[in-house]
């Protein structure tokens, strides 16, 4: 938060330095408080690192809530010896905790739905401090894929082997945490200065470039990358977005000179394919039987939402002030890009969603099973996924976890779907809206088909996507671990 | 004092692909960045920014060749 500091003396905007400040003061006291008093606490396990991380992300989630809280009131009443511009309706939002903690949630979930109804006016500060939550978050779920949550079958473990040091847990975390950072940072470069050369202002590059490949999908504009209308920026950004969402341990590889990964990992393999093959069928739907008139329109607004869809970016470019919302899409196209935003990018990624490499391991769990009816009892058989042979009890545990995930996944799409169906106004909104809605807040991608923002959504459809893009962050099994465990220590659960 | 003692750059040094010219974009890149912020957009700025990313991507490539 202290590093944010720089931005506000840049643009002058001294006003928000206090609230900064503050915002920074507090979850360091707090942490130092905490730290003394366990410092002694036994050395953590599995367990408490899912613990740790859902706790984690909860409490990341209400103090990065502090800086739109405090430079809101900052604002409202005013700073003694600094000049506030005048309170807008955007910013005065930002007065009421739930807009706060939802925008930070969303930020450091790398969602991108908004409290916002105009993030143009919004001081630069706020601009960067929403670009800043969903960076540090994208470095963190991949921090907590690759390090923490790390096991077989998820594509997290190449790190460790690739540098051979698996038997050092504590020292190959470290390193690995360093290296991630050192191929997000010098992503981060090149992703900026090629939206810069796209036509994009400098500042709306830094922000873009760095919320795209974090497949946060923020914007510091009010219609998002449609702002810019410019099919170049778009076509830009799509390599931005598909970067954000391949296995980081890949792209170490790869950048050690091993290219052979674009095709023979699963997950790069079928991040190319199923983008491939859901933007081929996206663009015949919009074509053929929806709102654009042109085959180059269809391809420009089809690629982009379906890509930006699927590495849970949600940047949009389909709005009405440009060409055709996406919420006033055909029902099918919709549909096809809550989809894309159900399955997601690969494990170890920054995306979101169920992820490519449980998909694949139902889709060839479900064919092994199938095939298992034609052969005789005594067959020898092995799953091949990803190059591992898996035995039978491999494959079945895996196969389970892979079930467990997407099923858990599904059940709270529903129950999600049923809370906002029940909150919202009836008849305003289809079903296919409120499907794409929930599916965007838990897959984190934070597309929207007009239900969120500061009034239009309910205060209980605002506690419900808090907790859907907190489980959709942690890939639900960490929060439920740390839920039972609370209920159990506090005696709810027996 | 060599090079890689100053604090920043051993820590680039010590993490990543362990590649000096990708170590050195690393390193050069918010110098790009700045340069262009104080500068805006100008036949310079695109060169720098062109070369920039015309050498990341060329370096990535020569890699995968030599592999």
């Amino acid at each position: 938060m202290l590093v944010s500091l720089v931005i506000p003396i840049l643009w002058g905007e001294y006003y928000t330095l206090p609230a900064l400040l503050v915002s920074a003061v507090i979850p360091l006291g707090i942490g130092r408080l905490l730290y003394r008093r366990f410092s002694d606490a036994e050395a953590p396990g599995r367990f408490h690192g899912m613990i740790v991380a859902a706790s984690g992300w909860f409490s990341v989630g209400i103090f990065g809530s502090l800086p739109f809280l405090l430079i809101a009131w900052s604002v409202q009443l005013g700073v003694p010896g600094a000049t506030t511009p005048a309170q807008t309706a955007t910013l005065a939002a930002f007065t009421e905790p739930l807009n706060a903690v939802f925008e930070s949630m969303s930020g450091f979930t790398g969602t991108g739905l908004t409290m916002t109804d105009n993030e143009e006016v919004l001081p630069r500060t706020l601009q960067w401090w929403r670009t800043f939550s969903e960076w540090i978050g994208g470095v963190g779920v991949i921090v907590l894929t690759t390090a923490i949550l790390s096991r077989p079958g998820s594509g997290s473990l190449t790190l460790y082997e690739s540098e051979a040091r698996s038997e050092k847990i504590h020292p190959s975390i470290v390193s690995t945490v360093r290296t991630i950072w050192w191929i997000f940072i010098l992503f981060t470069f090149v992703s900026i200065l090629a939206l810069w050369l796209a036509g994009m202002p400098i500042w709306g590059a830094i922000n873009h470039g760095m919320t795209g490949l974090a497949t946060g999908g923020f914007s510091i504009t009010d219609n998002s990358i449609a702002t810019y209308d410019s099919a170049l920026i778009d076509f830009v950004l799509i390599p931005i977005m598909l970067l954000g969402s391949i296995a980081f341990p890949v792209h170490y590889l790869i950048l050690q000179g091993d290219l052979r990964n674009f095709y023979s990992d699963l997950q790069t393999r079928w991040v190319f394919g199923y983008m491939g093959i859901g933007s081929a069928l996206l663009w015949s739907f919009l074509y053929y039987a929806g709102p654009y008139e042109t085959p180059f329109a269809a391809l420009r607004y089809g690629l982009f939402q379906f890509v930006s869809a699927a590495t849970c970016t949600g940047f949009q470019t389909a709005v009405d002030s440009t060409n055709v919302a996406l919420g006033r899409w055909p029902s099918y196209a919709q549909l096809t890009v809550t989809f894309g935003m159900f399955v997601g990018g690969a494990a170890g990624s920054t995306a979101g969603g169920i992820k490519l490499i449980r998909g694949l391991t139902l889709a060839k769990g479900i064919r092994y099973q199938i095939a298992d009816v034609f052969y005789p009892e005594t067959a020898v058989r092995r799953l091949k996924i990803n190059g591992r042979r898996l035995n039978e009890e491999e494959a079945s545990r895996e196969f389970m976890e892979a079930a467990i995930i997407v099923v858990l996944w599904i059940t709270f799409l529903v129950v999600g779907t049923f809370v906002l169906l029940l909150t919202l106004p009836s008849g305003e909104y289809s079903l296919a809206n409120v499907v794409f809605e929930v599916a965007s807040a838990q897959g984190n991608v934070g597309l929207s088909s007009g239900i969120t923002g500061p009034e239009s959504l309910p205060e209980i459809g605002k506690i419900a996507f808090l907790f859907h893009m907190w489980i959709g962050r942690l890939e639900i099994i960490p929060v439920l671990v740390m839920l039972r465990t609370i209920f159990k220590r506090g005696g709810l659960y027996q | 004092m060599k090079l890689r003692n100053v604090p920043v750059v051993s820590y680039v040094f010590e993490a990543g692909a362990d590649d000096r010219v990708f170590d050195s974009l690393l390193l050069v890149g918010p110098i790009v960045i700045g340069v262009i912020v104080v500068l805006d957009r100008s036949l310079f700025t695109e060169a720098l920014a062109v070369a920039y990313l015309a050498v990341f991507v060329t370096y990535v490539l020569y890699q995968g060749i030599q592999e």
